[in-house]
C-alpha cells in the first residue's frame, strides 16, 4: 500500500495498524513486552511512511556498521587462525597460479554457456506446463522431478557415460554445459512456472476482454509482472550454478575447483590452494547479486 | 440494440447454470440484470461478451452470432467493452498505459495519438491528475472509472458492466454510478448486472430478473421495481431493500 498519498491522521492510523503486534496482545507482563520489543528491532524494520520502502540508510551509519561487521568476521577468522597455528606458504601456490586462472576461465566460460541454455530450458519448460498438448505437460512434470530428485554428480556420469557416448558427443566440455543447463533449468523451470501462476486469473481474463491475444497477454501483461516477482530466486540459482559446475570435475573438466585441487595435491598447501577458489566464486557470483538487485528496481512497480 | 436468445444452454460439469433460455428484445438502450448470487447473471452477461461458449442454443445480439468459434470471439470482444467487478487494470502499468494498451496492442493506433484521446478522456472524467498512477495508488472508486474508461475508449458497440461497484466501498459507488449514467445519457448502450436497485429503477430501460438457471422476470423497470407481480422477484427485492428507506 503506498503511504506517501494518505493523509497525515490515515497514516497515522495505518501506522498503528502496523503496530498491531503490541494492540492486539493487551495482557502482558513487562518480559513479555521487552521480548515483543527485542523481536521487532531483530526483524521488522518499520517502513518509514515519507519514502518508499527501500529508502537509503544514512551513508555515515552504512560505512560505520559495514566497516564493524567486516571486522567482526575478520577478527573471527584471525582467532580461528591464530589457534590453529597454520603457516602460509603463499609462494609454493603462486607457482601454479596459470593452472588457477586457467581453471576460473573454464568455470566461467562453462558457467556462461549453461546459464543461456539453462535459461532457455527454465522458460520453454515453465511456460510447457500450460501447454495444451498433454504429452509436452506429462514431460516437463517428469523432466523437473527427476532432475530436481537425484543427485547432480549422478546426472553428470550417467548423462557423460551413457546418453552422451550413445549420441556421439565427444567434447566433454559441451557435454558438461549440456548437463549443466538439463540440471539447473529444472529449477529454473519451476521458479518461471510460480511467477506465472502467481499472475491472478481476473488478469488474464482482463486481457482476454480487451482483445489481446494470448501471445500478446503474455508478452504485455504477465512476463512484465513476473521478471519481478522471479529476479531474486533466479539470482540465488544462477549463483548456485556457478558453484555447482565444480562437480563437472568427475569427467576431468579441468574447471576452477579441480585445478585447486590439483594444486593442493602438488604443495599440500591445502589453505592457499583453497581461499582463492573462495575469493574466485565470491567474484563471480556478487556481480549477479548485484546485477539483479539493479534490475529489480529498474523492473519494479508498487503493487 | 437487439437482442435474441434462443435455447441457451450452459453447463459447467454438471451444474446447469442457464438452462434453454429464450427471450427476444430489440430497441433496448440500457439492459440490466437483477438477481440472487449463484442465479447465472454473470455467466450469461459473460456469454454476451464472447468471454464464455455456450454448450447449446445461440444469441444474436445486434448481427453478431455468439455460437462461433474462438477466433472470431476474440474478433467479436475487440468492438465491445467489458469492465469486472474489480482488479481491472493491470497494476504493472500506469492509469494512462492501461488506456493506451489495448489502444495500440489491438486497435492499431498510433503511440500519440493513442496517449491524447486516453488523456482527453481521463480529462473529460475528471481523472487527468491520475493519468501517471498506478492502480495500487488509486482508490477503488478512481480504479474502476479508469476501467471504465478503458473499455469506452475503443469506441465500444455497447459496454457490458458486470457488478461494476460491488467490491467498492460504499462512498465511491456513487462516483462510479454517476459515470456510468453519464456515458449512458450520452447515447452508450449498456449491459449492467447490479445488485443497486436504485439505479437499475433508474437508468434500465428493460429488466431481466435472472435466479434458478434461467430468466425468472423479465419487464420494464415499472413492471418489475413498482408494479410487483411476480412473487419470487418481490422476495428478492424485499431482502434486498431491507435496509433502504
Amino acid at each position: 500500500m503506498p503511504k506517501k498519498n494518505l493523509s497525515p491522521r490515515l497514516r497515522d492510523q495505518t501506522l498503528q495498524e502496523q503496530d498491531g503486534l503490541q494492540r492486539k496482545n493487551p495482557p502482558r507482563s513487562s518480559s513479555q513486552l521487552r521480548r515483543g520489543h527485542f523481536f521487532r528491532a531483530l526483524f521488522l524494520r518499520p517502513v518509514s511512511p515519507d519514502s518508499s520502502p527501500r529508502q537509503k540508510d544514512n551513508r555515515g551509519i552504512l560505512a560505520f556498521n559495514t566497516l564493524l561487521v567486516v571486522l567482526l568476521l575478520s577478527g573471527l577468522m584471525w582467532f580461528g587462525f591464530s589457534r590453529l597455528q597454520y603457516t602460509f606458504m603463499w609462494e609454493n601456490v603462486w607457482i601454479y597460479r596459470v593452472n588457477l586462472f586457467n581453471g576460473f576461465l573454464m568455470t566461467i566460460l562453462i558457467s556462461l554457456g549453461s546459464l543461456l541454455l539453462s535459461t532457455l530450458l527454465g522458460v520453454f519448460f515453465g511456460l510447457a506446463q500450460r501447454s495444451r498438448i498433454h504429452i509436452l505437460r506429462i514431460f516437463s512434470r517428469f523432466y523437473i522431478e527427476i532432475i530436481r530428485g537425484t543427485p547432480l554428480l549422478v546426472q553428470i556420469l550417467i548423462f557423460f557415460y551413457v546418453i552422451a557416448n550413445a549420441l556421439g558427443v565427444e567434447n566433454r566440455y559441451t557435454a558438461g554445459i549440456v548437463v549443466m543447463s538439463i540440471f539447473s533449468g529444472a529449477y529454473l523451470a519451476e521458479i518461471i512456472r510460480a511467477g506465472v501462476d502467481s499472475v491472478g486469473t481476473t488478469q488474464i481474463e482482463t486481457a482476454k476482454a480487451i482483445g489481446l491475444t494470448k501471445p500478446q497477454t503474455y508478452r504485455f501483461v504477465i512476463f512484465p509482472q513476473v521478471i519481478t516477482r522471479v529476479l531474486p530466486p533466479l539470482a540465488g540459482q544462477f549463483a548456485s550454478l556457478i558453484k555447482d559446475s565444480s562437480l563437472l570435475s568427475i569427467i576431468a573438466i579441468k574447471e576452477f575447483t579441480m585445478a585447486a585441487r590439483e594444486v593442493n595435491a602438488n604443495t599440500f598447501s591445502t589453505l592457499e590452494s583453497y581461499i582463492p577458489l573462495a575469493a574466485g566464486y565470491l567474484l563471480l557470483t556478487i556481480p549477479i547479486s548485484f546485477l539483479t538487485k539493479r534490475l529489480e528496481k529498474r523492473f519494479s512497480y508498487e503493487t | 440494440m437487439r437482442l435474441e436468445i434462443a435455447n441457451l444452454t450452459k453447463r459447467f460439469g454438471d451444474n446447469v447454470v442457464l438452462d434453454s433460455v429464450n427471450l427476444t428484445l430489440d430497441g433496448i438502450n440500457s439492459l440490466v440484470l437483477i438477481g440472487p448470487s449463484g442465479g447465472g447473471k454473470t455467466t450469461l452477461l459473460r456469454i454476451l461478451a464472447g468471454l464464455e461458449h455456450m454448450n447449446d442454443g445461440n444469441i444474436i445480439i445486434n448481427s453478431h452470432c455468439l455460437n462461433c468459434p474462438e477466433q472470431e470471439l476474440l474478433e467479436y470482444r475487440r468492438h465491445i467493452g467489458m469492465v469486472y467487478q474489480a482488479y481491472n487494470l493491470f497494476p504493472h502499468l500506469t492509469a494512462l498505459q492501461n488506456i493506451v494498451l489495448p489502444l495500440t496492442q489491438v486497435h492499431g493506433m498510433e503511440k500519440r495519438a493513442a496517449e491524447e484521446h486516453a488523456c482527453s478522456l481521463l480529462e473529460r472524467f475528471h481523472l487527468a491528475e491520475h493519468a501517471h498512477k498506478h492502480p495500487a495508488a488509486l482508490s477503488g472508486g478512481q480504479q474502476q472509472r479508469i476501467a471504465i474508461c478503458r473499455a469506452v475508449a475503443i469506441k465500444p458497440e455497447y459496454l457490458l458492466l458486470d457488478e461494476p461497484t460491488s467490491a467498492l466501498d460504499p462512498e465511491y459507488t456513487s462516483e462510479v454510478l454517476d459515470l456510468i449514467e453519464e456515458l449512458h445519457e450520452e447515447g452508450m448502450e449498456l449491459v449492467l448486472v447490479t445488485h443497486e436497485m436504485g439505479f437499475a429503477h433508474n437508468a434500465a430501460d428493460y429488466v431481466l430478473f435472472i435466479a434458478d438457471g434461467g430468466i425468472a422476470a423479465h419487464g420494464t423497470p415499472k413492471d418489475i421495481f413498482e408494479t410487483r407481480e411476480n412473487p419470487r422477484v418481490n422476495r428478492f427485492l424485499d431482502k434486498v431493500l431491507k435496509y433502504t428507506s
